[in-house]
């Protein structure tokens, strides 16, 4: 089997597995279960999975790569005396990719998230996107008690989303953000590895990096490698600038973001060692969103940050799209940085 | 009922190029009509009886389009830009999955809107002449290996079980209404009826009624049954202008159908205990019960709708029980009111 294959055999079982902020048990087992023996592993109090594998050699600095475990999701908050579900979003979800979907809970109920047909739409309301507070799931209930033998008050569910290969070697599914970054780490741990190193599955990173936080702490890394996935806007409408990345272009590595200002040496490294073996790069023409970084590198006094991510269209939907041979780009460039950072 | 509605639901039909789910009814109704054919119009028409028996004949009716896209462009950068079959709502449209059924097969896509930090309206439902597909294609030439304008393009999503009789899919409307003329025939299949029964199965409804009126001028019936969806409660509605689900079969009150064979509707649907609910419409019914009517010099025409909740989306929600309530008043009304069905 190729490198390739089993890279995106494992992208595609992370993408279908539910684990929103708060629910990451289920990925967590399944992320142990594909551990070979020769990794250390515990679970911290807050639940992250923090992974250690003895390298050829040990570094100076203890270094770190870091992945984030949870996806974007739903919890219901109120159950409707006519069996109807409100519910909130875990995590940043536009309402625009809520409306008309489909939800699945842990036991398997499935709902669906829409309102009045549009012909019963008044002229302005057609144009208006519908709020996310003024949205409920019907699961078929046709009233609270019926409802609340399927699904209660504090049930996390999912978008229903097949993982899928198409065009030209494109993906596309559900929680890739950041399952990519989970897989890469997985391939990288079923390696030999030429420096001692530690692997951090984060939780809570969609309501605010707060297992890098723990993790960070409990680990004491000096140097930190953030695998993210990082929107790109290279889509028809959209040019120039406002595109951030592109896809097929190879690891975004990040100059900043909202919530971190990288290490200059290691964002000049990573690129340097994406060139020098043959690996496509490119970084963010705008400084938006954040990941575990904004936690990891405020954390212990300090941590020296880097991020190599995936550029990802259709961030937090059902349907998120990314070209393979950038997550690949991440994989060799990780794989490639972790020789360099253990010479520092 | 399960089994027929996952296997209308999975074929796709967008208005115009109705094929794959015409073939899918064809067959179903081959089983009671084994000379069920689909025409150069997209529709599909069958025949249970005796031509020269002298009975009447009845015409049972639904449409097997549903709403969807059609390719009308394909950008440098291999996005394909897409107009309306249908009234499709545009408030879902961010991030759906979607095929694209090319001459070649099918691809998947996705559907493209400007994020927030380029739109310049993020609150606004985007227009469908502002949204694109990706379907994975890094430029016009490589997608245009592939892709044609003129492909119709589905959101999809087969049958899923909410809670008890509920379901879910797209193009709900109105494969729900053949499963339910399906569910009629086999109910009155091996008996002796006071009719001969037409089956039509109408294209492009969902753009004009215009299959129904293209089949039903070759139609000989004297009486014809139509059944659509019509919208169920939800509770952002007006219960005034909507039916109940779960409540049964719809029958509709309407200037444009036969009086009499909706007071028959109504008096077999109360004799023989079939859940019922009337809709009563001041005007025409938005349905092609309105063309069959004035077809040729007239069809006595009468019309059962199934009430669907979220109407022309992915997640169109049925309660078979619904279905099962127009296919036995359909039953009903075929043998006469004289046997039990």
């Amino acid at each position: 089997m190729s490198e390739n294959k089993e890279l995106f055999d494992l992208t595609g079982r992370l993408s279908r597995l539910c684990g929103t902020s708060g629910d990451e048990q289920g990925v967590r087992d399944f992320i142990i279960s594909q551990l070979p023996a020769e990794c250390t592993v515990t679970t911290d109090s807050i639940g992250d999975l923090i992974v250690f594998r003895k390298g050829a050699k040990a570094p100076d600095k203890k270094i770190m790569y870091c992945a984030h475990m949870d996806e974007v999701g739903f919890i219901v908050t109120y159950v409707c005396d006519d069996g109807r579900l409100k519910f909130a979003p875990v995590g940043g979800i536009s309402p625009a990719v809520v409306f008309g979907r489909r939800v699945v809970f842990a036991n398997g109920t499935v709902g669906v998230i829409a309102a009045k047909a549009l012909h019963q739409l008044s002229s302005d309301e057609k144009e208006k996107q519908p709020k996310i507070e003024d949205l409920t799931i019907d699961i078929g209930a046709g009233n609270a008690e019926e409802a609340r033998k399927y699904a209660d008050q504090g049930d996390f569910c999912y978008f229903m989303s097949e993982y899928e290969e198409f065009g030209d070697g494109f993906i596309k599914g559900k929680a890739l953000d950041d399952r990519a970054g989970c897989a890469v780490m997985l391939t990288m741990l079923n390696e030999e590895l030429p420096y001692d190193a530690y692997f951090v599955f984060t939780v809570q990173e969609e309501i605010g990096t707060r297992g890098a936080q723990c993790a960070a702490f409990n680990v004491k890394p000096d140097i930190a490698v953030i695998l993210e996935t990082t929107t790109a806007c290279d889509i028809a409408g959209s040019e120039d600038e406002k595109e951030v990345c592109r896809l097929g272009e190879g690891v975004v590595v990040s100059f900043m973001d909202r919530s971190t200002i990288y290490d200059r040496e290691l964002y000049r490294l990573a690129r340097q060692t994406a060139g020098e073996i043959g690996v496509k790069h490119q970084t963010k023409s705008l400084i938006a969103g954040g990941n575990d970084s904004g936690a990891v590198h405020k954390a212990v006094g300090g941590v020296r940050t880097a991020a190599l991510s995936v550029p990802t269209r259709y961030l937090h939907s059902p349907a998120c799209v990314m070209k393979k041979e950038d997550v690949t780009a991440v994989l060799e460039t990780a794989r490639e940085l972790l020789k360099r950072l253990g010479e520092l | 009922m399960d089994e027929i509605l996952e296997i209308l639901c999975a074929a796709d039909g967008v208005s115009g190029a109705e094929d794959s789910a015409c073939e899918a009814a064809r067959k179903l109704l081959a089983k009671y009509a084994p000379d069920a054919a689909a025409d150069k119009f997209g529709c599909v028409t069958g025949f249970i009886g005796d031509r020269n028996n002298g009975k009447p004949t009845v015409m049972l009716e639904a449409h097997i389009d549903e709403i969807g896209f059609i390719v009308t462009y394909i950008d440098d950068d291999g996005f394909l830009k897409v107009g309306s079959c249908g009234g499709t709502d545009r408030r879902l449209y961010a991030a759906q999955t979607v095929t694209v059924h090319c001459g070649s097969g099918d691809i998947k896509g996705v559907i493209c809107t400007l994020p927030p930090h380029v739109a310049k309206d993020g609150d606004k439902a985007p227009k469908t002449e502002d949204i694109a597909i990706d379907v994975g294609f890094p430029s016009r030439e490589a997608a245009e290996k592939t892709v044609a304008p003129g492909d119709r393009v589905t959101i999809d999503n087969r049958l899923a079980k909410l809670i008890g009789t509920r379901r879910t899919a797209k193009a709900l409307d109105d494969r729900a209404g053949v499963a339910a003329v399906l569910h009629a025939l086999e109910l009155v299949s091996g008996r002796e009826l006071p009719y001969n029964i037409e089956v039509l199965f109408a294209s492009q409804e969902e753009v004009g009624s215009r299959g129904a009126i293209i089949s039903a001028f070759g139609s000989r019936a004297d009486i014809a049954l139509a059944t659509d969806v019509s919208f169920a409660y939800t509770s952002d509605a007006k219960k005034h202008e909507c039916g109940e689900m779960g409540k049964g079969a719809m029958i509709g009150i309407s200037p444009v159908l036969d009086r009499e064979i909706t007071a028959e509707l109504k008096k077999l649907a109360a004799d023989k205990k079939i859940p019922y609910q009337t809709e009563v419409m001041g005007r025409d019914t938005g349905t092609d019960a309105d063309d069959i009517s004035v077809s040729r010099g007239g069809i006595r025409t009468g019309l059962i709708s199934i009430p669907l909740k979220y109407m022309h989306t992915p997640v169109e929600v049925v309660d078979t029980e619904d279905i099962k309530a127009v296919g036995r008043l359909m039953a009903a009304f075929l043998t006469g009111g004289e046997a039990d069905v």
